[in-house]
Formats: structure tokens, sequence, C-alpha cells
């Protein structure tokens, strides 16, 4: 008897240590990219590591500027992440390079699923109809206005093309009078990054569309629109073809410009160096349609994961309510968890309000492969030639239209 | 029997082996750095050269189709490739130049006996001693028309009426990162020529100046044979690194406004890392180094001929 219970006993312990040793091997290796400094991603690491003994999360801030570069390379030399964050964009080419792992099976049997925001799922969908992405925040583009100036003007917030214009060119002026101009109406982003600004004033009109109908007579007239705002009314800093998300948001926040195009995550620094002076509303309706940009972010298991069900629980965790809202408040944009919506306060409710307002048509880029050409190289180069007048607003489109008929 | 007679298998072999031994020795000792050299510098070469003969784009790592001088033949009618070529030979002709020029004015003067010499020398080196990425970010600061120095100093001195956007416009954006990019560069040949100048004899001056021979006609026959080779080999270099050097633009502007700025090293780094387009981007960079060795040679051949 004492014989059996001392076996029985070291043959538990036994099992007991050869349970730990394999949990403890688990170790997934995540990628992100977060601009805030103070960033609470080990607190989030700490938490779930609690939570699962045997995980470790080895959790890499990787910089913002080359992140998909990094990513992309890391892929082909063998050695890509377990698990990272992801844009809708760079799907089709994760998926063409055999990268991405399934993860409608694993969605499906998660708790954490009920508790999504609707039609996320559907918005991350792959073309194939199967679910690779696992949503973890969100946000939508709207109209950031300088109250104190539309009112000291009189003006109204525009909410078609034909009123931005004539609010613009109304908020243009020199306001010292030393022939100089002091504050521009519009904030437009030429360089990189910046085709939100500009689908959201030519994607909206009916006919126009990215894939197939570039150069139809709505989508030349919606870029000679944006054209005409710059090179005829000079409604746009003379800096707008070069200017970035530093530019613009910078030049928002002196004063220099009335109106930029940008989402929920600028909303607080807005509010720091302006205060009551900002507000938001929905971008403007043109040529009888509406347009925004939905700007996605959402977490991936990729195919060479070591332990992919490690892998799936740790990107979860940041899904599932309250979690959600840590990371949240690192990234300054929104919650995907209803619960986590519910009681948002992060940010004033202006901006929260606009955001909800622009989601019935915010829309996301086509899901092809072309479309990281599209973002990168071919919309910055042929927006700033078309703004320099090098090329017309018909070369423009026709160089997107060239790109995506490949 | 003297000493001369002692039979040829009679010599010690110690000798031998240690003429062996200093054979193989520097072989031995040199090895290592060929090694590292080859691994980092030419296996990267061949392989570059290799995949310009290929369709390699990296988001679909598995097609690697040989297509022979497909690339080639694309480069060549591609109007982007043109026009960085163009704005590549603007860039070296006038940004060299210009350095030299400045840099050789700047030794002349710090040359010159004048108290806190050393200092002046030390400082003129900063440009040089700064990151290329500091610099550019600098400098597009300095450029910027809501804030930027360069527009504010113009307007109160009246040069020009409104603020010029010098980045967002076609006609100034290369300008103004060529006169950056000379900037930066000018003082290495400050400080070659200035080691050229110290190593010319005080004593043919004053012959000269014995002689009755003006300032001009000392600096045309005495300094500038003096300094001659130091130039040459400063030039080479010079050109080789401006040719070759894209992190400025690449900050200041990334290539915009449209192709303003581009040159044939940025191209080929944008096609390769922001397109993924492996294959072209390296027929881009295997036309531009022989297109810069071809500048190299004839350069080399003709100040050669000069020098002797």
């Amino acid at each position: 008897m004492m014989n059996t219970t001392i076996r029985l006993g070291l043959t538990a312990s036994i099992l007991a240590l050869a349970a730990s040793a394999a949990s403890a091997d688990s170790t997934v290796r995540f990628w992100y990219h977060f601009d805030n400094a103070d960033n609470p991603m080990d607190a989030l690491v700490a938490a779930f590591e609690e939570a699962n003994p045997g995980i470790t999360i080895e959790a890499e801030n990787v910089p913002w500027n080359s992140y998909y570069d990094t990513l992309y390379t890391s892929i082909v030399g063998g050695n890509a992440p377990d698990a990272a964050m992801v844009k809708m964009f760079a799907q089709p080419r994760l998926l063409e390079m055999g990268a991405l792992e399934p993860l409608g099976e694993r969605i499906g049997a998660w708790e954490g699923k009920a508790d999504l925001l609707d039609n996320l799922l559907d918005l991350t969908a792959a073309a194939d109809g199967e679910n690779y992405y696992l949503p973890v925040q969100y946000v939508a583009l709207y109209l950031y206005y300088r109250a104190d100036m539309f009112d000291e003007l009189g003006l109204g917030v525009p909410s078609t093309c034909d009123e931005f214009r004539e609010v613009a060119k109304a908020l243009t002026r020199d306001t010292n009078g030393d022939g100089q101009m002091d504050v521009y109406g519009f904030g437009f982003r030429g360089g990189k990054g910046g085709h939100d600004h500009w689908a959201s004033l030519t994607l909206s009109r009916e006919g126009a569309d990215l894939v197939s109908g570039m150069e139809s007579e709505a989508a030349v007239a919606g870029t000679k629109f944006v054209v005409d705002l710059f090179r005829e009314d000079g409604v746009f800093p003379p800096s707008a073809p070069n200017d970035g998300f530093q530019e613009i948001i910078g030049a928002f926040k002196a004063g220099t410009t009335a109106m930029t195009i940008h989402h929920i995550g600028s909303a607080n620094g807005m509010v720091e160096a302006l205060g009551d002076k900002v507000s938001a509303a929905p971008v403007p309706e043109c040529g009888g349609g509406h347009w925004t940009a939905f700007g996605d972010e959402s977490t991936a298991v990729f195919s060479t994961a070591e332990d992919k069900d490690a892998a799936w629980k740790w990107i979860s965790f940041l899904s599932t309510a309250g979690n959600n809202t840590m990371f949240n408040e690192a990234t300054g944009q929104l919650p995907v968890t209803k619960t986590d919506s519910a009681g948002w306060s992060l940010h004033p409710e202006r901006f929260v309000t606009a955001t909800m307002d622009s989601l019935p048509f915010a829309n996301l880029l086509p899901n092809r492969s072309e479309t990281s050409d599209f973002v990168n190289t071919v919309w910055p180069v042929a927006m700033q030639r078309a703004l320099t007048g090098e090329i017309a607003a018909e070369d423009m489109n026709a160089e997107i239209a060239e790109l995506f008929a490949e | 029997m003297s000493a001369t007679d002692i039979p040829r298998h009679a010599m010690p072999e110690r000798p031998v082996r240690r003429s062996l031994a200093r054979q193989v020795l520097p072989y031995a000792m040199l090895s290592p750095a060929v090694l590292v050299t080859l691994a980092i510098v030419f296996l990267p070469m061949l392989q570059t050269a290799w995949m310009s003969l290929h369709e390699y784009v990296l988001f679909r790592p598995k097609d690697f189709d040989f297509i022979g001088l497909d690339n080639f033949r694309a480069v060549f009618h591609d109007e982007v490739f043109w026009i960085s070529l163009r704005h590549t030979l603007i860039w070296i002709g006038v940004t060299v130049p210009a350095q030299l020029l400045l840099g050789l004015v700047t030794a002349l003067l710090l040359n010159q006996d004048f108290p806190w010499r050393p200092l002046a020398r030390a400082l003129i080196i900063i440009p040089w001693a700064l990151p290329s990425v500091v610099i550019a970010l600098m400098w597009a600061w300095i450029y910027d028309s809501n804030y930027g120095v360069m527009n504010d100093f113009l307007l109160r001195l009246g040069v020009i009426q409104s603020s010029v956007p010098w980045l967002a416009n076609p006609d100034t954006a290369l300008g103004a990162i060529m006169l950056t990019l000379t900037w930066q560069g000018f003082p290495f040949f400050a400080v070659m020529i200035l080691a050229g100048l110290q190593a010319i004899p005080k004593s043919y001056y004053e012959a000269a100046s014995i002689d009755g021979a003006s300032a001009w006609r000392q600096f045309r026959h005495i300094t500038l044979p003096g300094i001659s080779g130091v130039l040459v080999t400063a030039v080479l270099l010079r050109v080789i690194w401006v040719a070759n050097s894209f992190d400025v633009i690449f900050v200041m502007t990334g290539g915009g406004p449209g192709y303003a700025t581009y040159t044939l090293p940025l191209y080929a780094f944008i096609k390769a890392r922001t397109n993924l387009d492996f294959g072209y981007g390296s027929a881009l960079a295997v036309t531009f180094t022989i297109l810069l060795m071809i500048i190299v040679v004839i350069y080399l051949r003709r100040t050669g001929k000069a020098l002797r």
C-alpha cells in the first residue's frame, strides 16, 4: 500500500514536471506598432502571463515607417513573428505569401465573439470569405474644423463639396494685413498616406470607383476638384504636395489651417492644443455620394507560428473587453467590443459622435494586391505631380486605372 | 673541404620550411578579412546581379522566373529611369564641384594665421560629423514654408514677396536638397585640401615671392600642383559617395513632389523596398553601378594622364 502511494505520488510529480516543462516552452513573438511613448503593452503582457502560466509573450514595438517592409522581409527570410498587428490593405499580399493562419474556426468557438461590434468580422474577412484577422481597434476619418473661426466668419459646417469649397475659400485669409496668407482653409495631405483626403472628395462621387471607374467623368471631376482647390483657389498651404501626417496635424494645431481630415487618434492632442476651438463633423458629401476611410487594425496569427494555440490565446486576449480598453488607451483609437464601447470616456464626446456618424459610409480600400502600391507609390507620386501642374487630373486617374488593370 | 663544397642534399631543411611559411603566412593572416569581405560585399553583389535577371517580387516568394535581360530592357523604356538619371547627373555635376570650390576656399582661409585657428578648424567639421538624418530634418525645417528661417530671412531682406515652399515646388526641390548636401560635404574637401596645403614647403612661396610672382601666380603654379594629388582622390571619393547617397533626399522629400527629386539609387531603393519588386530594383542598381563605373574609369584615365 505504502509502495503504491509513493509510486503514485512519484508518477504524479513527474507528470506535473513534464507538463510544466512542455507548456513553459511556449513563447509567442508578437509585433505591434505604437506611437505612444508610455505604452501599456508591458502591463497587458504581465496580465496575460499571469492568467496563462506557461506562455511567454515577447512583444516587440516595430517602428511604423518600416513596419510592413520589415514584416514582409521577415516572412520571406523565415523569421516571421508568431502573431502581429496588421491592417486590411496588407491582407491580400500576406495571403499571397501563404503567411496567414485561418482563424474562422477559432473565432467561432471563442466566447468573446458575441461581444465584438457588429459587422467588424465581415469587414475584415478575406476575399475567400475566411477570417484571418481578429479586429483589435478601429477609427473612421472625419473632418476636423476650427469652430471659433467658423463662428467668427458666420460659416456653417460644410455638408457638400460645393459648400466645402466656399467655406475653404472664406477661411483662407490674411489676418494681420501683411500681405501674407496666415490661415488656409484646408490642410491637405499630399504626401504618403493622403489618399484618404483625396478619396473622400473623389471616390464618393457616383460612378467613381478605384478598381474599375477611375477614368469615368465623375472620378476625373473629383481629382480636378482637389487640384483646383490648390491651384485655382489656393485654399491649401503651399507646402501641401509634400505634407504628411506631422505637417497637417502640426499646421492645424498651430492655427495655420482651419480644417483637415483625420481620425479620433489625434483628438486628444488637438484638444490639448486648441481646447473648445476644435470640433468635428463627417466629411462632406460629394457628387451624390458619401465616402470616408475606415481605419482598421487587427491581429493575425502566422502560419509559421510554433504554438498557434498560444498565439491565438494572446491575440484573443487583446480583443476581449477590458483588455481592449487598455490597448486603445495607448493608440487613442476606439475599442472593438460592445462592453468597452458602451462606457467609452477616453475621448471628448463630439469626436466619438463624429466617428459614429461616419460609420454608415466608411469604406476600406479594395482588398487587392495592387492596393499596397497604390497607397505607397502610385497615389503619392501622381497626386504630387497633379498638384504641381506636371500632369492633368485625367492623367493621374489614368495612372491609377493602369495599376488596377494589370 | 671549403664551406662552398657542401653538397646540396646536406642543406638544412629549416630555411625551406621557413620560406614556405613566409609565403603562406600573409594569405593566412589576410584570409579572415578577405573572407568576410567576400561574404558581405561580393556575395550580395553577385546575388543582386543574379536577381536582376529574374522576375522576383517579394510577396510572391515562390515565383523566381529567369527572364534574361527583360528587366534591363524595361529599364531603358522606363520614363522614370530617364528622369532619375537626369537628376543623378545634375546631382553629381553640381554638388561635387560646389563642395570642392567651397572646400578649397575654406581650406585656403584655414591655412592662414589667425587667432583661434584650431577652434575654427574643429568647428568646420561639424556638418560632416552630423548624421545625415539629423541634417535632413534640420534643413527640412529651415526650408519649411510656414515656419522656416529661410523664408523669414528672405522675406525680411525683400528678396521674395511671399513664402516659397522650397521642397514642395518641383522647380526648387532638387536645388534645395543639393544646397543641403553641399553644406554637408564641403568640410571633407576642406580637411583633405588643408592637409595637402600643409605638405607644400614654405620655401617655395618664399622663392616665388622673391622672383616677384603675384598671389594668383603662386596659387596657380605652387598651390594647385601641390594639392592636385589630394584633389583627384577627394573628387573621386566624393563622386562615388554623392552618387550613391540618397538618405538626405529620402528623409527630406522621399523623392517628391512627383518625381522631382528622384535619383537612381533612390528609385532602385523605392522599387525594391517599398514596391518589393526586387528583380526590377536590382536591375536598376546594376545599371547604375555600371554607369558609375564608366564615369569613374574615364575620370581616372583623364586625371591620371593630367597628373603625369
